[in-house]
Order: C-alpha cells, then structure tokens, then sequence
C-alpha cells in the first residue's frame, strides 16, 4: 500500500489551505520556541557578563541598581562609597584583586568607564587585541565595538541622566556638555566580551576623578597609577570590585561590609532573583503561548474535519476502486500529520530567525550579546505538539475510515 | 479504432459466473419506512458476459451494481462469485475480493483531479503495492494510447469529459478485472465521446475475456451488449428480475 500519490494531491487539492494550516502551527510553534531560546538566552549571556564581578561593594541602596550600572553599564546616579576602602581591601589578606568602577562621562555616546588595569584585563584573564593596556593617565583601552581608532583622541563629556546616548553618535547633548582640556589617547582594544563592555572606553580611574576636579588620589603626579592611593584625599567612587581569594573568605567579606555605611553583595545572587521574575514572566508567556498553540490546533482541527467531510465522494471512489479502508485512513492521517509536522519544522526555523531579531534588538539597546540554541525542551516542546496533533488527525482519519462508501458515492 | 491485442499477454483474473439468489433491497424512504428497491429470485450472469441493465430512473440500477461490487449487502439473499458469496464477506475480505476483480466505472468519472493522466491509471495499484512496477508502468501508458490519450503528464482537471472516460476506463482495467462495472458510462458525455467510450469499452472487455455489466440509458451503448436485462419501473411492487 501507497497512500503518498494520494496524499501529495490531496494536498495539492487544498494548496491555499494547505499553506495556512503550515503557517498557523509554525507560528504557533515559533512563539514557543522564542519564548524559551529568548529567554534562556538572556539568562546566560548576562550571567556570563557578570562573570568577573563576584562581589560588589557600594554605598547602601539598590543592589539591582548598583548590578545593572556597574555591570551591565546602564547609567544611573549612583551614591559614592568613601575611596580610601579601595586601599583597605587591597591589604585584606581574603582579597586577591579589587578595583573601583567610576562612571559618569561619555564620548561618542560610548560609556567612559574609569577603573585599573587589573579590571581591564579581568583580573589578567585577557589580553589585548589590538596595542596595550593603560599604563598611565590620559590613555584609554576601547571596547572591542567602539569605533574610534588607536591613537585617536577620545573627549569626555558629562553625560546626562536620562538621556540615552546612542553609542558611536555624538548628539547635541553631548557636545554641549564637554568637559574641556580633558582627552585621552587610544592605545588599546579589548577582545569581544559579548558584553555591555564591547561599547565602553576604559580609563585610568584618576582621570575620572580628575575631570571632576576631585585630584587624582595619589600625593604627587608623577606616583603613577592603579592601587594603593597614597593621596591625602581619596574621591569616592560607586562601586568597587573584589576578587575573593576563596568562597569563604567572600562570604566574611560580604557580611563585613554589609554594614557601617556599605553595602556588599554577590551580583550572581541578585541575577538569581531576576533569573527568577524573568522566570515567571516566561512561564506566563509559556501557558499564553501553549493556549493559542492550543486553540491553532482546535481551529486547523475544526478544518480539517471539514475537508474531510468535503471529500467523502473522493474516498468513497477509491474504496470503490478497491482501496481498502485502512488505505483511506492512511492518506487522511499522513497528510494532516504532513501538514502539521511541515508546520512545527518551518515553525522551528522561524522561531530560530524571529528569536536572532529579538537578540539583535536586545543587543543594539544593551550590548548583550544573546547566543540562540535550541535545546532538547524546545525540541521537547514541538515534538509533544506534532504528537498530540497527529494523534488529533486520527479523528478526522478514523472518520473517512468508517464512513460508508456508497453514501459518499451517491454525494 | 482498430482493435488490437492488449500489450502484453500476462494472465488475467478468469471471469466467472455471477449469481444473485433471493436477493432483495430495502431503503427507507423519507418517512423512515422501508420500501423494496430490488426483488430479485434468481439471476445468473455467465462469465464473459456483456449484459445492459436498463430500467427507468429510481428503478434500482445503481444499487444493483453497489450490490454486485459489495459495497452494500442485500437484506436477504446472496451474491456470488462463482463458489464466493461476496455478500456475505467481512468488510477487509470484500474489499479485497472487489480490489482483484473488479474495475468500476462511474458517470462522472471520478478521476482524482490534482494526479496526471499516468497518476490516476496506476491509482488502483498502489491500494496494494508500495511501488508501481515497470510493468505496469508500461501497461498503464499502453492503455493510454490505446485511449488515444497521448499526453501521460496531462493532469486530469484539464482534460475533457470524453477524455476523462477514458482514463477511467483505462484506471478500471489496469489490474486486469474479471468483471467490469459501469454505471452509466456514457450519460455524460456527447454523442459522439459516447460512442468511442462505449466502443471502447467494449474492446477491452472482450479482449480481457472479463464479464461487463453495463447500466445505461443509452440505446447505442445497449446494443453493444450481448443481453439486455429490464429493471421495471417501480409501481407499487418491486418487479423480479427474470434471466
Ligand atoms: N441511501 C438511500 N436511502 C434511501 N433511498 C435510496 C438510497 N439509495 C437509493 N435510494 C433509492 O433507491 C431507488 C433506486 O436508486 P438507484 O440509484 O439504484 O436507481 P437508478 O436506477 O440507478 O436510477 P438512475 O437511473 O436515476 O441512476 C431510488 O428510488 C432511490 O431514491
Ligand atoms: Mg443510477
């Protein structure tokens, strides 16, 4: 037995219909399939931009606040934490590294961002891609997505809260708020992070202190720079990041300087309560989409039965012909479960490209670089769908199975 | 048109003789009662028999033939192929029986419109088979030309109804049936189509040996069969069938 030639003109015989019914189930499929890639995606690649940042310590507020301006480089006015606390945690023994992170000024639109060359090169995980690292004042190392050139002069300006600066385009707002006699030379690129990071310029801290008139942090001008700072002055700084030596001694950091007057943190923690919302808004779009995914296979159901109704004469000649029932059963099932299948199939590449645009999308706003995969609960998902909708096709297929042949014929 | 052997000489299903014994034929009318469309005592169609059914409309034509393919069973009585009481089979072994035995031929044709010509002549063929042998590949295209139907790769949507008939008929034959059922082959087309189908028709029977019942209003369809059996009008009594 051979239902496909009747299956193909079956198939033919519906065409535009045909075509719908892929259309329905693949963008039912594809909703679902972005939902859980998106989502999944965020999730890991903003983990993986957290990455190098185990402990954050601040000045007491909003732990989210200080994660999504620190790490994730969304500006924001951000209380100072006395810097002299830079010096203290580089002499405390359960420290590897620590480095300050200071903001505030931008070029180009790109985010300035004064730290030390520890942080730059994460903790010496990297290494330049183009030129060097600062080695001192007035030198800068650019993203790996920042567009000036090494060598070129970058200009500060201060950046406005609330405004959103495009990166790589001066605006208005910006060049009216330059800070003048200040500029830095490129002489350094960074590999591609896939982070926020990708569109920063990286100063030494000094400079952002100094171009907000604070000194530099050091006794004299020649001291260089990075830690310790001697200066009889320190400015405060946002955020600091540590690098604990071991997981306990994080801990005892972290309950240290969660009081008297700082605030200190996991950044991965503060991830896991967003992980968690995100979570639960994915689990809303999850029911939402599994419901219309649902009620696309009532509808392509409903028609189908139609069609089959529709062609009861059809089936009746080839029982006629001689074709047993099971032949008819065959060729209605095999194209309903054609037709499904071909829509959770062209459902998974269009939820593939639909997921890219949403990631391009996230990644020209934030500069997170989403990474799509499909994974076995996507694949899980769309498999359960083709199950239950061939299983449903069998309805329509057991129909034609029992109608009577010469009722149809006398159609 | 000339008529010339089949194209190839491989055996066929042998005809046998068709009995029907006390058959009869209820439907139920609109008001939900009963009424006998067929009565028929005793009726014995030979092997390799030519008969015309003949009869007015509503006397029982049709149902006759649905009767014989076993696509319905009587209410009494019995049809019989030879020693095989058809009408008394399970549904898969009657499907069986009429797959290997029988080639239908409708009014309208009934080709599946999307296939070619090529497509629908082999249909029957693949109710059995997962491929279409070269054979009958062969078998098939023979038929078509021997139908005059030149173009294989014509779909069947666009040809004309003479056209159409001849596929058909050419789809019934194709596995070689011992017995050919044809309901008024000829009721939709023009004279002239009417009269190469029937010829036709005709042609293939013989040559094939197979027995052909033909139920028609066509007188020049009628002459060609050997027997013509009369199936009265329905006055209030159902009318026996004698042979
Ligand atoms: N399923 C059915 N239910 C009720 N009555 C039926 C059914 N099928 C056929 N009949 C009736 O049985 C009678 C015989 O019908 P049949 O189609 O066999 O006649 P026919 O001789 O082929 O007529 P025609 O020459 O018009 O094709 C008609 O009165 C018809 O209305
Ligand atoms: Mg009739």
């Amino acid at each position: 037995m051979n239902p496909f030639p009747m299956v193909w003109a079956d198939i033919r015989a519906l065409r535009w219909t045909a075509l719908a019914i892929v259309t329905l189930v693949a963008l039912a499929v594809a909703i679902g399939v972005a939902i859980g890639a998106q989502e999944r995606a965020l999730r890991r690649s903003s983990a993986a931009a957290a990455e190098d940042f185990d402990l954050l310590i601040g000045a007491p507020g909003s732990q989210t606040q200080l994660v999504m301006s620190s790490i994730y480089l969304q500006p924001d006015a951000i209380p100072l934490i006395d810097g002299r606390l830079l010096n203290t945690l580089a002499k405390d023994e359960r420290v590897a590294a620590v480095a300050p992170i200071a903001f505030g000024d931008i070029s180009r639109g790109y985010v300035i961002v004064g730290t030390t060359a520890d942080l730059v090169s994460r903790w010496g995980r990297l290494k330049p891609s183009e030129g060097r690292f600062f080695a001192g004042e007035g030198e800068a190392v650019l993203g790996a997505d920042v567009s000036y050139k090494l060598g070129e002069t970058i200009e500060p300006s201060h950046g406005v809260l609330g405004h959103a600066a495009k990166p790589g385009q001066v605006d208005e707002e910006e060049a009216g708020h330059r800070h003048e006699g200040h500029g830095y030379v490129a002489v350094g690129r960074l590999p591609r992070l896939g982070s926020p990071w990708d569109r920063a310029i990286l100063v030494p801290v000094e400079n952002v202190w100094e171009v907000h008139g604070l000194g530099n942090g050091h006794a004299s001008e020649e001291a260089g720079i990075g830690l310790p700072f001697d200066g009889q002055k320190i400015p405060g700084v946002p955020a600091i990041v540590v690098k604990p030596r071991s997981v306990a001694g994080a801990y005892q950091l972290r309950a240290q300087y969660r009081q008297g007057g700082t605030m200190a943190f996991f950044p991965a923690e503060v991830l896991v309560t967003l992980y968690r919302a995100l979570g639960d808004v994915r689990d809303v779009l999850v029911v939402a989409s599994v419901l219309n995914a649902v009620l696309i296979l009532a509808a392509v159901l409903l028609l189908l039965v139609a069609v089959a109704g529709l062609r009861r004469r059809r089936y009746a000649v080839l029982r006629a012909l001689g074709a047993p029932r099971a032949y008819v059963l065959l060729v209605v099932w095999l194209g309903m479960a054609l037709l499904i299948g071909a829509g959770c199939l062209s459902g998974l590449a269009v939820g593939a490209v639909f997921t890219r645009a949403v990631s391009g999308l996230v990644e020209a706003q934030t500069g997170l670089r989403l990474a799509f995969s499909l994974e076995s609960r996507e694949m899980l998902q769309v498999l359960l769908l083709f199950a239950i909708g061939s299983v449903v096709s069998l309805l329509p297929a057991l129909m034609s199975y029992r109608a009577p042949v010469v009722a149809g014929l006398r159609e | 048109m000339p008529v010339s052997a089949l194209p190839d000489g491989a055996a066929q299903a042998a005809a046998k003789p068709l009995h029907l014994h006390g058959v009869r034929l209820d439907h139920r009318g609109g008001d939900g009662r009963p009424f006998r469309v067929l009565d028929i005592p005793d009726l014995t169609i030979p092997a390799g028999a030519r008969v015309g059914l003949r009869g007015p409309s509503g006397s029982g034509k049709t149902s006759l033939l649905h009767l014989i393919a076993g696509l319905i069973v009587p209410d009494a009585g019995s049809v019989a192929w030879d020693a095989k009481a058809v009408s008394s089979l399970p549904i898969p072994a009657r499907d069986l029986w009429r797959r290997e035995t029988i080639g239908f031929v409708f009014q309208d044709f009934h080709l599946i419109p999307e296939l070619d010509v090529a497509a629908n002549i082999t249909l029957p063929a693949t109710f059995s088979s997962w491929r279409i042998d070269k054979a009958q590949h062969e078998r098939a295209a023979a038929l078509a030309g021997r139908m005059g139907l030149g173009d294989l790769r014509r779909k069947a949507r666009v040809l004309s109804r003479g056209e159409q008939q001849r596929v058909a008929i050419a789809r019934a034959v194709l596995g070689r049936p011992a017995l050919i059922l044809a309901d008024e082959p000829t009721a939709s087309l023009d004279a002239e189509h009417a009269n190469e189908v029937g010829a036709l028709l005709v042609e293939v029977a013989r040559e094939a040996g197979a027995t052909l019942i033909c139920a028609s209003h066509d007188a020049a369809l009628l002459a060609r069969m050997e027997r013509v059996v009369e199936i009265g009008a329905l006055t209030g009594k159902p009318l026996a069938l004698a042979s």
